[in-house]
């Protein structure tokens, strides 16, 4: 991570869209009421796109507090060395 | 809960095995650090000192209680597939997170919040909103901290076949609690939270392994059986249980990530690094905690069919019983399951109290009641009234009410009302102390109002939510309308922020 710029998630409106999407994917509001088959992997279709959803909603947060989110980190760091090397 | 046909003096065991290590690792956090007992943010905040591997798993074992394997296992095998909404609500809690956790961590550390109401009474200084907020805090993690009260008397008793009783079991471990808080405060409640949250994370993978096994060559065919039990369990669900749906993400990303002690893990903090890296990882925990926990209730339903309400929330007992059964290796792991329970519940009570006892250490006595006391003074106040109220609480526990139970219900529909205060406040300058007090009272009253009258949803939608939604609009319609009386023109953020770009 080499990047100086400050990054703050609430300032970046695309993030929030994206996790909106996200979000309304994880419903099943999108599937007619009462649908099983067909089954993949044992499990109804519908389940595991909506199990698939839930996992890019973990990689989706996972991604953005990674790397959009960088506040103080590199001055804390900074002063942490300092502190280390005056020690 | 069942009573295990494999627990008796076994479990004693593992439980007084359990209660040493607990007790220990509270020691061994007090000696480490001689200053524990001198300052408030040295014992409640483990001197913002917090690194990665405590953070995180502080985090974990707080946030998934022995609630989540006990009641979720039950919920997944009466409603199936629906339940898939159990991993993506724990998720969201940490994009919640995202909306003020990164400004909050450099504002705590800037201005050294010990609780939540530090940064209200801060930025709206205003009495009633502090109190208010104060109010329904104290009010959801004492609900809170009942709920696992009674959890911990259940899950021993079962655990012990009955030989340790129920009265007796919750006060020991409540002792036990007691003790190691009082000598290592917050750092060591995240100290044994990271054997508390191991030991679950471990638990849940070998109940779902045991589970598998027992079910035997039924798992490929899940679907196909659940779905001769009930299809319902397994189609897409109605509309109603979608909005539903939608309305749990609501009320837990936001009560949860707003609670007390969630809060005061971002000013627990070592660096925003360690806090970034910690709520990232947090992010993956759903889908291996309540996403196994998920399978395990659906694989009830193929291997104990046919239970009603009451006797599906016996589910986890019921199925340990039985992989207990199947030789003497799962007869140990079981045991150490169920252990590993009662440690889960009480890695989330600890949190709940000593987050408890600071605001009546920091806000209550502190702000109000006698402001210049030394901090030591203010930090005995504080675990006193720890010991009072767990003291309280037990009564409550032991002597329900018969007609006000409900009231002891509520805990994010009411804690959730202090968000819009506590993260618009953050970034609208032009939000005011006055609409930001009606709002969370208005908000409050109508959530509290339709859990007590028993309707807790409208159409799917949480009390919490619709209360959430009233606040929300009179605070910010509010603040538009009647600007506030004095212009604060301190500026809100810390130094480093202000040369933040506006856009980019």
């Amino acid at each position: 991570m080499n990047s100086k710029s400050i990054k703050e998630p609430i300032r970046k409106k695309w993030i929030w869209i994206g996790l909106v999407l996200i979000v309304l994917a994880n419903v099943p509001w999108y599937f007619p009421v009462g649908d099983i088959y067909p089954l993949v992997f044992g499990l109804p279709y519908w389940a595991l796109i909506i199990l698939v959803a839930s996992l890019v909603l973990s990689g989706y947060l996972y991604w953005v507090t990674m790397t959009q989110w960088n506040l103080v980190e590199d001055e804390e760091e900074q002063e942490q060395r300092e502190g280390g090397a005056a020690e | 809960m069942t009573e295990l046909k494999f627990a008796g003096l076994d479990g004693v065991i593992i439980l007084v095995a359990y209660a040493v290590i607990m007790l220990a690792i509270g020691w061994f956090a007090g000696r480490s650090d001689k200053t524990v007992n001198n300052s408030l943010s040295n014992y409640y905040l483990a001197g913002r000192n917090l690194g990665i591997i405590a953070l995180f798993f502080t985090l974990y074992a707080t946030q998934y209680s022995g609630n989540t394997i006990v009641g979720y296992a039950p919920s997944a095998y009466r409603t199936g597939l629906t339940w898939l909404q159990s991993i993506s609500f724990m998720t969201i809690i940490i994009g919640i997170y995202l909306l003020f956790a990164p400004r909050m961590y450099v504002l705590g550390k800037k201005y050294n919040f010990i609780t939540p109401s530090d940064w209200l009474s801060h930025r709206f200084k205003s009495k009633r909103v502090t109190i208010l907020a104060i109010f329904l805090m104290l009010w959801g993690l004492g609900n809170y901290l009942l709920e696992q009260l009674v959890a911990i008397g259940h899950a021993v008793t079962s655990l012990t076949g009955g030989t340790i009783p129920y009265q007796v079991a919750v006060v020991g471990f409540i002792l036990v609690m007691l003790a190691y808080e009082w000598m290592g405060g917050m750092r060591a409640v995240a100290f044994t939270d990271v054997m508390q949250g191991v030991v679950l994370m471990v638990g849940v993978v070998i109940f779902l392994i045991g589970a598998i096994y027992l079910a035997g060559g039924k798992i490929g065919t899940i679907t196909e059986s659940i779905a001769n039990v009930d299809p319902g369990l397994v189609g897409v669900p109605d509309l109603t249980t979608s909005i539903n749906w939608f309305s749990m993400l609501l009320l837990v990303g936001f009560g949860a990530a707003i609670y007390p002690h969630a809060v005061q893990r971002i000013f627990a903090s070592k660096s925003e690094r360690t806090l970034k890296r910690s709520f990232a990882r947090m992010a993956w925990m759903p889908p291996i905690t309540t996403g196994l926990v998920l399978f395990i209730g659906l694989i009830g339903i193929v291997v104990i069919p046919g239970l009603d309400t009451a006797g599906s929330e016996q589910l986890v007992g019921l199925l340990a019983n039985e992989i207990a059964g199947i030789n003497g290796f799962f007869y140990w792991v079981m045991i150490i399951f169920f252990g590993a329970i009662v440690a889960a519940i009480i890695s989330t009570a600890d949190s709940v109290l000593l987050s408890f006892s600071s605001i009546v250490s920091n806000d209550l006595y502190g702000k109000y009641i006698n402001p210049t006391a030394p901090e030591k003074k203010k930090l005995m106040v504080g675990k006193i009234a720890g010991v009072v109220v767990i003291s309280l609480l037990l009564w409550i526990a032991w002597n329900p009410p018969g007609t006000l139970y409900e009231i002891f219900v509520l805990k994010f529909e009411l804690l959730v009302q202090v968000f819009p205060a506590f993260v618009l406040g953050i970034y609208w300058k032009k939000m005011a102390a006055k609409p930001v007090f009606w709002g969370m009272l208005l908000g409050a009253v109508v959530a509290g109002l339709m859990t007590w009258t028993g309707h807790k949803t409208v159409m799917g939608i949480h009390g919490g939510v619709i209360g959430l939604a009233l606040n929300f609009l009179v605070a910010v319609v509010g603040s538009i309308l009647v600007p506030s009386a004095e212009e604060d023109d301190e500026e809100v953020a810390a130094p480093a922020l202000t040369r933040m770009p506006t856009q980019n």
